[in-house]
């Protein structure tokens, strides 16, 4: 599942909550770009088939794709003495 | 229904065979696509990274990583677009550290051997900073 929020806190206190992002309209921009820029990922695949680089070309949206969707669960946290920050894709 | 297991669950009707006799039997007539959805079942979800401050640590800082399994299958993906003059490049580095392997010949079921084997990952190491990597 595509993760909808980005849990977000650079905090000098532990217990602040921080910041939800609806990173959802994110990947709605981003996609939308995908498909404005597909016809042009088509034809510089064309062109670059020969030379083998065409097929990675095509692949980068199935693999860009797999990543943003397997996003969800990710959890960063780095506590400092000053400075704390979270990073969570829920 | 197979006619080995038809078998088995005759004997259990039949009392020849305890419940957990009858499971151990089963589960050995499962076929291999049944046996790696179990394994599948059972693997880890994510990859943890954990640095904690040891006892002697002067510094507080702390790290909590947790890595989706997924994405990490996800990301080893894109190795696929290293270019081959980079690999050449990473096998002359690798080499120069005394590692003897050739970057080029990892195939996709090379690395999705290695990230099923990260199930059974566990680090640990204890210095100024207690650090655990491993698998929940």
């Amino acid at each position: 599942m595509i993760p909808m929020l980005m849990r977000l806190k650079v905090s000098r206190k532990p217990d602040r909550h921080g910041l939800l992002l609806p990173v959802f309209l994110v990947w709605i921009l981003l996609f939308a770009l995908m498909v404005v820029l597909l016809p042009f990922v088509l034809v510089a695949a064309l062109f670059t088939w020969a030379s083998g680089q065409g097929k990675w070309l095509l692949m980068t949206y199935p693999l860009l794709i797999s990543v943003l969707f397997h996003l969800s669960g990710l959890h960063v946290e780095i506590e400092h003495e000053e400075q704390n920050i979270l990073i969570a894709f829920l | 229904m197979s006619e080995e297991r038809k078998k088995i669950l005759d004997m259990l009707q039949q009392g020849k065979i305890t419940v957990e006799e009858a499971e151990k039997l089963l589960a050995a007539l499962a076929s291999p696509e049944e046996a790696k959805i179990e394994a599948q079942r059972s693997a880890c979800r994510y990859l943890r990274v954990v640095v904690e401050p040891g006892p002697q640590s002067e510094d507080r800082d702390r790290v909590n990583i947790r890595v989706p399994m997924k994405l990490i299958r996800a990301g080893l993906k894109w190795a696929a677009f290293v270019p081959k003059h980079a690999q050449s490049s990473i096998n002359q580095a690798l080499h120069e550290k005394g590692i003897e392997m050739d970057f080029t010949r990892i195939t996709q079921e090379d690395i999705e051997e290695l990230v099923t084997q990260l199930n059974d990952l566990t680090v640990e190491v204890e210095g100024k900073e207690k650090v655990r990597i491993y698998c929940e």
